[in-house]
């Protein structure tokens, strides 16, 4: 249903904990072992296979950039910032790298879960609205395309609206979606030659 | 250094022998139970359990431990648990509190136990969604009561039911997570009520099932509510064959042994999910799971302290848990789950899971049993 948050399955998913003293992150690690992850420790440097944990947990008191194989805000993971100092260029920095949720230090027995949740929901959000965001600037780079096969189309003395018509009903036929279809009368047309003003 | 027969030894396990014979070690146990209020009877369960284990304890000679029960009372009353229990570890060398029955108040105390280092021993079934460092979870968490008791409904009666609980956390979660199991197994909620805690009246949830003809009845109400509700229900039935236990039963993660005095012939039919029922009719409502798990958790203890030496607490669970059957990362139990319905006044088992492990987030379904039934496929 929407609006509910789901629980993900999370039995063995690797949690990495990117913190300089390990001691002070066992609460956290605690939790997240009885909530069913493996957990990793690692500081300063990541391990190579650190791009395939399932979520990080990253400090942003002593974090710095060069720390992660990616660029600031390109996870391929929900990140979790563990916030000690509130000084807002912390903050920014947390935010900079991309965090999906924050959890304040010191990490006692409770707040983990919370995290992971938040986490996970914002990380599956962003990654559908930027596929979204994809196919959106692909229709929109596509429309020269669909001006071009609406002009074809037109071309045997219908109006542009019935053309517009007709691409839409071949989209439907070929099943998929307008602007492929409009490539695809553009591109027989170049093939057949009757686009000479294509390049 | 020299003793002589008179001067009491302190053997390597911390027990005392003066002339020969062991004297035990006396140990401060914090017991935080309602004698009254609305889930009484539950209280009642579990706290005769806890003291039925110290007596067992102090009179095992072979045992180094004697238990001390410090007792407070808080009447029901939430705003009371947490003071309480702040004064049980106070005024006396109580390390370990044997308490609570809502989750409310579970989370009320919590806070003192962070301060104090101390541990709650809590012995009822729970939402889960927590693992505190201080508490040890003896009883069921939603994977050993909630999944099963779905999967068995789902499989005898369908994926159309109405949830009903009391108006705090436990009914909430409980119904949440049913919501969400029903929708994922196709099915439809037909209505979902909450009750405040002590609430009787309920001739709108009565109506209201009456006109929607649900499939099967989840109930987490807590006590009184519960108690007006079964009655009610079974009232229903008497009018209305459809509602009787064959066809839409009640439900329940939170019904034992220990309520059936209360409940008489409303009782009939309800079915329940729990790590253990009473073969034969319980006198009294004694030997409840909730009455049993408490007595051996006062056992598990005795042995821990026993063996726990100098180490602090939190570190010899989390070293040696396994061994007393405490899971280190959760602080849950392995438990068996019976789904059993009530008959003549005994719980039958119906259904029965062994060793089934704890998942207090529900995040591994591995550990969430269910009954495999063959599908039906269409042959052409």
């Amino acid at each position: 249903m929407a609006g509910l948050l789901g629980i993900p399955n999370l039995d063995q998913a690797c949690a990495l904990v990117v913190h300089p003293v390990p001691d002070h992150a066992a609460a956290l690690m605690r939790q997240l072992k009885a909530i069913g992850l493996r957990v990793i420790h690692a500081w300063p440097d990541l391990p190579a296979w650190a791009i395939t944990a399932d979520f990080v947990f990253y400090d942003t008191d002593m974090g710095y950039d060069a720390q992660f194989p990616w660029e600031p805000g390109q996870a391929p993971m929900p990140m979790i910032a563990l916030v000690g100092s509130e000084a807002p260029g912390r903050i920014e920095w947390a935010a900079r790298m991309g965090a999906d949720a924050l959890l304040l230090k010191p990490v006692g027995s409770s707040g983990a879960f919370s995290a992971l949740l938040m986490a996970h929901h914002s990380f599956e959000l962003r990654q559908s609205l930027n596929a979204e965001i994809k196919q959106l600037r692909h229709r929109v780079s596509a429309r020269q395309t669909v001006v071009q096969a609406v002009a074809l189309l037109s071309a045997h003395g219908k109006s542009q609206d019935a053309a517009y018509d007709q691409l839409r009903q071949m989209a439907m036929a070929w099943r998929i979606n307008v602007e492929d279809a409009a490539l695809r009368i553009v591109e027989n047309a170049k093939d057949e030659g009757n686009l000479r003003d294509c390049n | 250094m020299a003793f002589g027969p008179h001067v009491a030894l302190i053997s390597a396990r911390g027990a005392f022998f003066v002339f020969g014979v062991k004297v035990k070690r006396t140990v401060d146990l914090g017991v935080l139970y309602s004698s009254s209020g609305t889930y009484a009877a539950i209280s009642q369960a579990v706290l005769r359990g806890t003291l039925a284990g110290v007596e067992e304890i102090n009179a095992d000679p072979s045992n180094p431990i004697r238990f001390q029960p410090i007792v407070r009372d808080p009447k029901g009353q939430l705003e009371r648990y947490a003071p309480l229990c702040a004064e049980i570890l106070e005024s006396s060398k109580a390390r370990h509190v044997f308490g609570c029955v809502t989750s409310s108040s579970r989370k009320e105390v919590i806070p003192t136990l962070d301060r104090t280092n101390a541990m709650l021993w809590y012995n009822l079934p729970f939402e889960g969604f927590e693992t505190s460092n201080r508490v040890i979870y003896n009883h069921a968490c939603a994977n050993q009561h909630l999944l099963p008791l779905l999967s068995w409904c789902f499989g005898n009666f369908g994926t159309m039911p109405y949830l009903i609980g009391s108006n705090y956390i436990w009914g909430w979660e409980t119904c949440r997570v049913a919501r969400m199991r029903v929708e994922d197994a196709g099915g439809q909620v037909l209505g979902e009520r909450y009750l405040p805690l002590g609430e009787e009246d309920v001739a709108t949830l009565i109506a209201e099932i009456e006109s929607l003809r649900p499939r099967f009845i989840l109930n987490s109400l807590v006590g009184a509510s519960s108690y007006a509700f079964l009655r009610a229900y079974a009232d229903l039935g008497r009018r209305d064959p459809y509602f009787r236990a064959e066809q839409c039963p009640v439900v329940s993660c939170n019904l034992t042994e220990a309520e059936l005095p209360l409940l008489g012939g409303a009782a009939e039919g309800l079915v329940s999910v729990g790590p253990h029922f009473c073969a034969s009719q319980s006198e009294g409502g004694r030997d409840s799971s909730f009455e049993n798990i408490s007595r051996q958790s006062v056992h598990t203890l005795a042995a821990m302290l026993v063996a726990q030496g100098e180490q602090p607490f939190e570190s010899f669970i989390a070293e040696q848990g396994d061994l007393f059957g405490i899971d280190p990362a959760t602080h849950h139990s392995t438990l068996e789950v019976d789904v059993a319905q009530v008959r003549d006044g005994v719980f039958k088992v119906l259904h029965h899971w062994s060793d089934v492990a704890p998942d207090p987030y529900l995040t591994r379904p591995a550990r969430h049993p269910r009954i495999d039934r063959p599908r039906l496929s269409v042959v052409s």
